[in-house]
């Protein structure tokens, strides 16, 4: 259900949904301002709004006389952007470039918002998939993996947004899908506005209060209890092993320490022959997948495989050091660190390739990086960059 | 055929001339205009054409009277003036005279 409003289009009467009526008042009040040194523009925007009105009136029915925004617009995407371009073309560049400017800004008229209907906690992801126009699971599981990729330090970034990008809040908000694109000076302004409010406004602060009380109580309760159940599996891992686990574990410890680090190293090689050659120990990627996404995929695979083995170096600390496992993670890490180094004075002390690799290291990275950057170029993933980078 | 981007400032600065040249032939009214317009390269809208024609007609290029239609409110129907018309007779010589040099340099 929403609030109809009854509007006057140069003497016809239409009813409205709300949002419709954001959306036409926005395109008007475009219309108007890109007109405003026009001599003519009461004329051209009563002539403008007739036909708006000839439009509207074909989604007009006897039992159908609210217009929904859906369709009004639809009646403005028929009308076109207000250009004068053609009253300009003969003046200067400079002002022959602005209406352009204004008009592209109409083609795109998208702008980053928080969205409260249909968020899950804040409306970033929300705001997101409305802005890049695609799924909003698809922005959450992006976000999701991401901050798994990151080991949460993605989080921090999604804090951020959720403090920087505005809410579509009001229907001047709303409307203005169509406005400027985001900047810099925005986010100070809109700082800045958000500071006074969260200054003045008495019934936020209260609540913002009562909401820090009940985060400290859940971290104290949350410390404790880790710290209380951390000593106990300690506990229970030293004591009930026996010395069979503890030498099947203590032979595995190196095991695993060389397997980290073998790992480490193929992952390694893989990238940068995927960056320089594009294949992969001789298999080359199919020519359909971008190389950002290939390397993006083996990062998701170096850790999905790295993790457990990871988990795997841990538990194993407790099973063999009990109280005194910091001792045995130290000779671990020392050990797989050892194997690595290893590999590497073998590789380039034995292998051409490699050491040839280093020789040119400053042309190689060179390289690599335009690879990536080319193939992130050409699968129309920039746009989206860019406008990323205008938010940043 | 979608032609290359750099046409557009050409297809903008002729779409006055087109103008004039639809409106040499008829009594028309922008929604005319607009239907002959649209299969062609010059296809445009409402949006472009209003500010365009209060332009020309600023300019004594074209006046308007009002008609009455059967469906719905009165109309704006274009005419020609004699500015209008000799504005147009220049455009087409200056527009033969171009594509003759175009034609000649190729040579």
């Amino acid at each position: 259900m929403n609030t109809v409003i009854i509007i006057n289009l140069n003497g016809n009467a239409f009813h409205l949904d709300e949002p419709a009526y954001q959306s036409l008042r926005a395109y008007l009040e475009r219309a108007q301002a890109q007109l405003k040194d026009n001599p003519d523009k009461a004329e051209i925007v009563a002539d403008l709004e007739q036909a708006i009105a000839d439009k509207c009136a074909h989604f007009l029915r006897p039992h159908k006389n609210v217009l929904s925004l859906a369709e009004i617009e639809d009646v403005l995407k028929q009308m076109g952007p207000v250009q004068t371009d053609g009253a300009q073309a003969s003046e200067s560049a400079a002002a022959h470039e602005q209406p352009q400017a204004a008009a592209s800004s109409w083609d795109t008229p998208k702008r980053l918002y928080q969205i409260r209907e249909g968020a899950m906690l804040s409306g970033v992801c929300t705001g997101i998939a409305a802005y890049f126009n695609i799924d909003v699971t698809i922005v959450r599981i992006l976000f999701v993996v991401l901050a798994l990729l990151t080991g949460g330090i993605w989080l921090l970034v999604y804090i951020a947004m959720m403090l920087v990008i505005p809410f579509a809040n009001t229907d001047e908000e709303r409307a203005a899908a169509a406005g400027a694109p985001f900047n810099a000076q925005e986010v100070i302004d809109r700082a800045k506005k958000h500071y006074g409010e969260f200054k003045n406004h008495k019934e936020w602060r209260r609540h913002w209060r009562q909401q820090r009380r009940e985060w400290r109580r859940k971290w104290h309760d949350g410390a404790y209890w880790w710290a209380h159940n951390l000593q106990r599996n300690v506990h229970q891992f030293s004591t009930p092993s026996g010395y069979g686990a503890q030498l099947v574990a203590g032979l595995l410890i190196p095991i695993l320490a060389i397997l980290s680090a073998l790992v480490f190293i193929l992952w390694i090689v893989a990238i940068v022959q995927l960056a320089t050659s594009g294949s992969i120990f001789g298999w080359a990627i199919p020519a359909s997948m971008p190389l950002w996404v290939s390397i993006l995929i083996l990062i998701f695979l170096y850790s999905a495989i790295s993790q457990p083995l990871r988990h795997a170096r841990r538990a194993i600390y407790f099973t063999t050091g009990g109280y005194n496992y910091s001792w045995f993670a130290a000779l671990d890490g020392i050990l797989a660190l050892g194997v690595l180094a290893l590999v590497c004075w073998f590789a380039y002390t034995h292998l051409p390739q490699v050491h040839q690799f280093f020789e040119h290291f400053n042309e190689n990275w060179q390289t690599m990086w335009n690879n990536i950057v080319d193939s992130f170029r050409h699968s129309g993933l920039t746009v989206a960059v860019h406008r990323l980078a205008e938010l940043v | 055929m979608t032609p290359d981007p750099k046409f557009t400032p050409i297809r903008k600065g002729l779409l006055e001339f087109l103008i004039l040249q639809i409106v040499s032939a008829d009594k028309v009214y922008v929604a005319d205009m607009m239907n002959r317009l649209q299969n062609t390269d010059f296809a445009t809208q409402e949006g472009t054409l209003y500010p365009l024609l209060s332009k020309m007609r600023r300019e004594e290029l074209v006046d308007y009277e009002w008609q009455e239609s059967d469906s719905g409110p009165p109309r704006k129907y274009y005419k020609l003036t004699a500015k209008g018309k000799s504005q147009l007779a220049e455009f087409k010589d200056y527009w033969d005279y171009l594509n003759t040099t175009i034609n000649q340099l190729g040579r």
